[in-house]
């Protein structure tokens, strides 16, 4: 049953992610991103990560999505010109298709000659209690580190989105 | 038991490449980003995916990590983006050449 | 006398050359010229006091060893036997004459410390030549004689002919230097080592078919440097130095050195009668050659030259027929007389305000009558008049010519005899063009300074009676120069050969004289003839050198320079520089600034990687 599961989800997402790369509109393409991220959440719930399942769709689909959302919305790109008018055409995407396929037939070959990845997924179950253990244990250390990085990262964010300074003004600073 | 290791591997490489042509062919700045999204959750998936064949944790605090970090680039890139939106008045990836030799 | 001292004989020189080439510009004007006349005075009476050293075998002392390797063993020696000491003698006492009247001679010039700084180097360099004990130091002072000629030569550069003169002599006795290097070179492979002493003793030792190369080698050398032909075009042209410098270097000195080589290496000259049969048709050549060419010069000063390039012939003519004492006779006596007649020209030149051209002199017997007799004491030896120094010397190597016996000998002899008829006829050309008829020229005369005339009357006496340095028993003579020189004549020619040869030489001497006196006594002019033009211009050896040798050689490098320095090495060197740029500007086009493209790199980074692992993993 399980892994019906996994595959009919497996296929929900490759399909979201196929139809979120090509459209030309970019809100579009965010709506169908969700739609994957879900797939993939069950798929971890699946793997025995119920946790990080939720994460996925709190931080990723709910905060990373959203604000991908607020800068399109942001970015007041006017219909007439908005870049990807005509979006990349057969000509462009021929050789990436290409390139792609090459790749995955390289993939699935160095899959193929290794012997250890015929093993069946095990069915298991972390609890968020063992999970909570694990990261503030062992763990402890990063999650302050991580959590700098989460400063920096506004810092940052502010900095470079900041409004434009006066000197890019045609008045010019008094 | 679920599934054989090599398909879960089989689907994220698959979600990987999806990515990966996402940055190559499209233009818009937003869509490329979309498509570095793409890429790290498949890598998400590998990870969640080792940690249950081993049925260790670790895999998945990596997972963690893995979304908080990504969180922070996301917003960092996007406020590039606006600032470039501002500078150049277009998210046409092909108007920043500065770098043409 | 300490043999040590013999080393000052070289050192003095070389001191006051060193010291003025230093500091002499520095030093006040009146100081430069008595440095200079010192030093080369002082070796003049070191080399009186050590003639004692010179008797039989001579002296030999070793200052300290300059090479020292591979077999080589090179010192800094000199060997003071007597024919290097007569030499030194004649070279010094000369110098020390020639040095003052150059005091007198260049005392407006503005570069008086170059000048004389030159001028003691070249005696350094030339008493280096005579008193080396080994081929290397001679072979040292050979090339700085040619230098130091060189320097004052174009002493007066700023005209460019002079420079022009300068360089013309200093390649072509290059030329013979090479043929000295090559012969130098394989007596020291030959034998081991470079000292003369060791050299000579040990020619019988040689293998017969090497001893004539050798000595045609060393005869190619000592033609450079001597002026005989072929290399002898630079003589003429070396007039274009200060009159002192044609004195010392032209007259006495440098020129003589090809006669010293073949007289120090004569035990192996000797051995090879190919060789000596060149040696004496190259010498007679030459002095008929130079002799014909006097008699067509107008310039003063050529006439000189030419005449010094002749009578050298004679010295190499004595020395082909084996008559290291009639050559070393003719040496001593030509250049006293020799350097008489440059130094009076350079007065006359003074006196005639500074022109060249005897067409344009004349009576200048009444201008300066005491010059007049000195000059005649000098054109009288030269020409070879009865009982003269130079009568004798002259005399002494026709002698011995005929007195060979052969039927080369007796060619040569002959040629012998008639240069002197010629050589008689152009002096008193030269004489009477001079010094009678009316002055033909336009230029008031320069007073004259009393170095440039009371520096003269000693070597006026010294060629007058020259005679009696070889004095033959014929006129009671015991004939010193033989016997100190360790080679006296063990037969006496036939009295009637004597007498014989005598009478035709006087002979000769009025037949010179005679058309001389007829057409140049009373002088008004001479009409311009091909035959004229063909010796003035010395039988056109020049235009033949320059059709023959300079015109390829002109050619060959201007082919080197375009089409083998400009097209070869820089095109290769420019050609890759070019094509680094192009190929550069083909890389340029990967910097295409677009992002994507930049992306697909690391797609097909990933590529490589994953096709690498399939490799690894497939093997």
């Amino acid at each position: 049953m399980a892994s019906w599961l996994f595959y009919i989800l497996g296929t929900v997402a490759v399909v979201a992610t196929a139809m979120a790369v090509t459209r030309r509109n970019p809100v579009h393409a965010v709506i169908y991103l969700v739609n994957s991220f879900f797939a993939l959440a069950l798929i971890f719930y699946l793997l025995g990560a119920p946790l990080v399942a939720a994460w996925e769709v709190i931080i990723y689909a709910g905060a990373i999505m959203v604000l991908f959302l607020f800068i399109i919305m942001m970015l007041e790109l006017s219909p007439g010109e908005e870049a990807d008018r005509q979006g990349p055409g057969p000509l462009q995407w021929l050789p990436v298709l290409l390139l792609g396929g090459v790749l995955l037939v390289c993939i699935l070959l160095l899959l193929q000659l290794d012997p250890a990845s015929g093993q069946e997924l095990p069915r298991w179950y972390a609890s968020p209690r063992d999970f909570g253990y694990a990261l503030f244990h062992k763990y402890a250390l990063a999650v302050e580190v991580v959590s700098f990085q989460l400063l920096f990262a506004a810092v940052g964010a502010f900095y470079v989105g900041r409004a434009a300074s006066r000197k890019e003004q045609p008045g010019g600073e008094q | 038991m679920i599934v054989p290791f090599q398909h879960l591997l089989i689907l994220a490489s698959l979600l990987f490449l999806l990515g990966l042509m996402a940055v190559l062919v499209r233009r818009n700045l937003i869509m490329i980003l979309i498509g570095v999204e793409v890429m790290l959750n498949a890598a998400g998936l590998v990870l969640v995916g080792a940690s249950a064949l081993w049925q260790q944790l670790d895999g998945q605090v990596i997972v963690i990590f893995l979304m908080a970090l990504t969180s922070a680039e996301v917003s960092i890139s996007l406020a590039m983006v606006v600032y470039l939106n501002r500078r150049k008045k277009t998210i046409d990836i092909r108007a920043f050449d500065e770098l043409r030799g | 006398m300490d043999s040590r001292l013999l080393f000052l004989l070289i050192l003095l020189p070389l001191a006051g050359g060193v010291v003025n080439a230093c500091v002499g510009c520095r030093l006040p004007r009146k100081l430069v010229a008595p440095l200079a006349i010192g030093t080369v005075l002082g070796s003049f009476i070191l080399s009186l006091s050590c003639w004692s050293l010179a008797a039989g075998s001579g002296t030999q002392v070793t200052l300290f060893p300059w090479l020292s390797s591979a077999g080589l063993q090179a010192d800094i020696g000199l060997l003071f036997d007597p024919l290097s000491a007569s030499m030194c003698l004649m070279v010094t006492g000369v110098a020390s004459l020639i040095h003052i009247y150059a005091a007198g001679y260049m005392a407006h010039d503005e570069n008086p410390a170059r000048f004389f700084a030159l001028l003691n180097l070249f005696v350094f360099a030339m008493l280096c030549i005579i008193l080396a004990d080994n081929l290397l130091l001679l072979f040292l002072g050979w090339e700085g004689v040619g230098f130091c000629s060189y320097g004052l030569i174009g002493f007066w550069y700023e005209k460019p002919e002079n420079a022009l003169a300068g360089r013309k002599a200093f390649i072509v006795t290059r030329i013979g230097d090479l043929f000295f290097t090559i012969a130098l070179l394989w007596l020291f492979s030959l034998f081991g080592t470079v000292e003369i002493t060791a050299i000579n003793q040990r020619v019988l030792e040689l293998d017969p078919g090497v001893i004539t190369p050798l000595v045609l080698l060393l005869l190619g050398g000592a033609c450079g440097k001597s002026a005989q032909m072929p290399l002898m075009t630079w003589l003429p042209d070396a007039m274009a130095g200060p009159t002192p410098v044609s004195a010392l270097i032209h007259a006495a000195t440098m020129v003589t050195a090809g006669v010293y080589l073949l007289c120090r290496m004569f035990p192996l000259v000797s051995l090879s009668a190919t060789g000596m049969a060149v040696i004496a048709c190259v010498g007679a050549f030459t002095a008929l050659y130079a002799a014909s060419c006097a008699v067509a010069q107008r310039e003063i000063k050529r006439v000189l030259a030419y005449s010094t390039m002749s009578q050298i012939g004679y010295m190499f003519l004595a020395v082909g027929v084996g008559s290291v004492t009639a050559a070393i006779n003719h040496l001593l006596v030509h250049a006293f007389f020799k350097a008489l007649l440059f130094m009076g020209a350079g007065a006359l030149i003074h006196l005639a305000g500074d022109e060249n051209d005897i067409y344009k002199m004349g009576g200048l017997r009444k201008k300066n009558p005491l010059l007049f007799g000195l000059f005649l004491v000098g054109i009288l030896c030269l020409a070879g008049a009865p009982f003269s120094g130079g009568f004798f010397s002259k005399d002494a190597i026709l002698l011995a010519a005929f007195s060979r016996g052969d039927g080369l000998a007796a060619c040569l002899w002959g040629v012998g005899v008639f240069t002197a008829g010629l050589t008689s006829f152009y002096s008193f050309r030269l004489l009477y063009l001079v010094f009678f008829g009316e002055y033909r020229g336009e230029h008031a005369g320069h007073k004259l300074s009393p170095l440039l005339i009371w520096t003269l009357p000693p070597l006026a006496l010294l060629g007058l009676f020259g005679g009696l340095l070889n004095l033959p028993h014929l006129y009671g003579g015991h004939e010193m120069l033989s016997h100190w020189l360790g080679s006296p004549s063990t037969t006496e020619p036939p009295f009637v050969t004597e007498i014989g040869l005598l009478v035709l030489m006087s002979l000769f001497f009025i037949a010179g004289w005679l058309p001389a006196h007829l057409l140049y006594r009373n002088f008004t002019g001479e009409k311009d003839a091909p035959w004229r033009r063909f010796l003035l211009q010395g039988w056109r050896f020049d235009a033949l050198y320059e059709q023959l040798i300079l015109r390829p050689y002109r050619f060959i490098a201007q082919f080197c320079w375009i089409a083998g320095d400009r097209g070869l090495i820089d095109g290769v060197v420019e050609g890759i520089g070019r094509t680094m740029l192009h190929w550069g500007g083909y890389i340029r086009l990967l910097a295409t600034g677009q992002i994507s493209f930049y992306l697909q790199g690391f797609a097909w980074g990933l590529l490589l990687m994953l096709g690498w692992l399939l490799l690894k993993a497939a093997v």
